[in-house]
């Protein structure tokens, strides 16, 4: 058993946490509030010493007038506390709107719209192995039977039907691939939990 | 109480106690369920061992939180024992405010390591000549297209405080035409960010080791090609850790294929509980069909 006080603190608040499986309780409540103010506090830090202290007031305090520019944006941010001036926080909403719709629109086009159209379209390169051509056609229906099931413009009725049932399938077999991998994330969390608890604490495994 | 009634209500404490049981046990008891190795894994195996020794740097991205670190952590040690081994530079940084607590305890637990076994001054990892920890950095966005042009500019200074110029490794990489590859390893969206910025202008090769309930979202950009391989969740983990090991780069299996063992029967305990429920449920729904 371990003789690291910090590791004790991480086990009980471990278990504390896990009582909440069995029902709630004063332990499960202590634990939730002391992790939402310890993981509030280490963010203010954090950005104190890694973000606003370095890019923002040390370079003011050498005298580099230009950051009071993102300054004063920032300050904006809070005058939506104040009514008779809070229409002054749509500047730096303003400016980070026209920012990510500048950056993203391209870049975003071109890589998740048109990187993936060419990943779908069947080539005779498609072709070179038998099962990569099969796959390629299997991608190719997958696309188009989705999205005529997202398609409302038209009563879903014969061959519009047919192919969104097809497009229910596909959708189908992507939601469960996700429950899976979901499940998978979830209890790795627990696994993690419990190699903590029974190797640094309690020593019974390496 | 019916049978079927009896099945679909059972009591959650129960499912638990059976579920923590079932992963405890694959640590007592030597279980071992094979574990396929999925292409998307090999790909970025396969893509660091064709990266000449001493030549370009693999870029590590730790964007990991404590909470996903049983599926990220043994991801970032086998990928840099593969990395050392083989004599490929190293340079780490991160844009999750959570994450250089990790990075810093991966790079220095696998350094010490290598040092353990190096029998010569020659052998051992150099701080600043075989590997770099540049630290966090706000604005990721601006930071990921900036080091395009100059890495030194969007980071002056490593995660210690020392300035980067004074490393030899920064002096030959000073941006992404020096980097084979960047690897982010992930439990929140930050890879999409370097495929759609970083790779669309610059072209860089990008890879990521995710967890597990993100790993769908990507499969489509391994598919075309916009990332160079994936490692999924714990799966993903314990895979490397095989190949890795398969490859002599490594002593012993790690947390993530013990992890496995847990997590195979842990799935076939779930399965077994979603088959029992919809026997139930068809059974109750029948029997209210003939009441009626």
């Amino acid at each position: 058993m371990s003789s690291d006080p910090w590791i004790w603190v991480g086990a009980l608040l471990t278990l504390m946490i896990f009582s909440f499986l069995y029902k709630d309780n004063p332990f499960y409540k202590f634990g939730e509030h002391l992790f939402v103010g310890v993981a509030n506090g280490y963010y203010i830090v954090f950005y104190w010493h890694n973000s606003l202290r370095p890019n923002l007031f040390e370079p003011l305090g050498a005298g580099e007038f230009i950051y009071l520019v993102p300054l004063l944006l920032g300050l904006m941010y809070f005058t939506r506390f104040i009514p008779k001036v809070s229409w002054l926080v749509r500047i730096p909403i303003g400016f980070m709107i026209g920012w990510g719709a500048g950056l993203s629109i391209p870049a975003l086009f071109q890589a998740e719209v048109l990187r993936q159209l060419e990943g779908t379209v069947v080539a005779p390169s498609s072709f070179t192995n038998p099962m990569s051509g099969i796959w390629s056609l299997i991608i190719l229906v997958g696309v188009i039977c989705t999205l005529i099931y997202f398609f409302f413009s038209k009563e879903h009725k014969g061959i519009l039907g047919h192919t969104s049932r097809i497009g229910i399938i596909f959708i189908m077999i992507g939601f469960g691939a996700s429950f899976g991998y979901t499940v998978m994330a979830r209890v790795s969390l627990l696994i993690g939990r419990i190699q903590f608890l029974l190797g640094p604490w309690l020593g019974l495994i390496d | 109480m019916k049978w079927y009634d009896r099945i679909t209500r059972i009591d959650r404490r129960i499912i638990y106690l059976l579920l923590t049981s079932l992963v405890i046990l694959p640590f007592f008891i030597k279980v071992t369920i094979p574990q396929n190795i999925m292409p998307q894994t090999k790909r970025l195996f396969d893509f660091i061992e064709a990266i000449p020794p001493n030549d370009k740097a693999v870029m590590i991205s730790f964007d990991y939180t404590p909470q996903t670190q049983p599926e990220c952590h043994p991801m970032a040690k086998s990928l840099l024992r593969q990395c050392f081994s083989r004599g490929i530079p190293v340079i780490g940084l991160s844009f999750d405010p959570q994450a250089p607590g990790l990075a810093v305890d991966a790079l220095t637990s696998i350094v010490n390591e290598f040092d353990s076994l190096a029998t010569s001054k020659e052998d051992s990892l150099v701080y600043g000549v075989d590997y770099v920890y540049l630290g966090w950095k706000s604005g990721r966005i601006a930071a990921q297209l900036d080091m395009g042009e100059d890495i030194g500019g969007v980071f002056p200074r490593d995660y210690f405080g020392a300035l980067i110029d004074s490393f030899p490794l920064m002096n030959k990489v000073k941006n992404y035409k020096n980097v084979a590859i960047v690897v982010i390893l992930a439990s929140a969206d930050y890879p999409l960010d370097w495929i759609r910025y970083p790779q669309t202008r610059y072209g860089v090769n990008v890879a990521a080791g995710l967890t597990a309930v993100m790993a769908p979202k990507y499969y489509p950009f391994v598919q075309t090609g916009q990332v160079s391989g994936l490692m999924s969740g714990m799966k993903g983990a314990a895979e490397y850790e095989k190949l890795v090991l398969d490859h002599g780069y490594a002593r012993a299996l790690g947390n993530a294929e013990t992890g496995m063992n847990s997590q195979s029967m842990i799935h076939i305990l779930i399965m077994i509980f979603i088959i029992l429920g919809n026997v139930g449920y068809f059974f109750s729904r029948r029997q209210k069909g003939a009441d009626k």
